[in-house]
């Protein structure tokens, strides 16, 4: 009498069981099946090959300073120092023309002066022979 | 002499003396890109790798001073 009704329920048991290990074997599948895609959406959304292929340093560049921002470098001394080494760079564009500007008229004004020196050469020398006499 | 003269002259001694140098650095550094971003073209992976483990290591060291 106990007999039959024990192995029924053992044999239901084991049937929910063996469904359920499977489900979670399919879920499992299809888990793995999603991460592979995403992976593989997200290699062909950054396409690192392309990227390096097409700018070697600025990538080797970024790398390097996804790492120095990893690293915990970010807010310190260094970093500040380097921005303003990076602004005044930047900023050097901006003002090279009124370098040049500066550099040109400093330069032909001092031709001018050697110029004018050269050409009244003779009456100085006499001043300062007297002035020394 | 003029002072413009002058500084020409020796800009153009300096030029005369230098541009041999100058052309031969210029050939080496060509020649050390081409060689260096073949190497990367071949090896994306790695070279990224490398520089986030030096950028990382640059940004450890730069946290402690």
């Amino acid at each position: 009498m106990s007999k039959p009704s024990g192995n029924g329920t053992h044999g239901k048991e084991h049937r929910g069981l063996g469904e359920r290990v499977e489900h979670i074997g399919s879920s499992a599948q299809e888990l793995l099946t999603e991460a592979r895609d995403t992976v593989s959406d997200l290699r062909k959304t950054l396409d690192l090959t392309a990227r390096m292929e097409r700018h070697p340093y600025a990538m080797l560049a970024a790398a390097a300073a996804v790492g120095y921002v990893l690293g915990g470098g970010l807010f310190t001394s260094a970093t500040a120092r380097l921005v303003r080494l990076g602004i005044k760079v930047a900023a050097f564009p901006l003002i090279k023309n009124e370098l040049f500007n500066l550099a040109e008229s400093s330069l032909s004004g001092f031709g001018a002066s050697s110029g004018s020196e050269a050409s009244g050469s003779t009456e100085p020398s006499s001043e300062t022979g007297s002035s020394g006499a | 002499m003029d002072a413009t003269q002058q500084l020409q002259q020796k800009a153009r001694e300096v030029q005369e003396k230098l541009g041999p140098q100058l052309d031969e650095a210029k050939k080496n550094l060509s020649d050390f890109n081409t060689r260096f971003t073949s190497f990367v073209r071949a090896r994306p992976g790695v070279c990224l790798l490398g520089a986030l483990a030096f950028g990382f290591i640059v940004g450890r060291i730069a946290s402690r001073h």
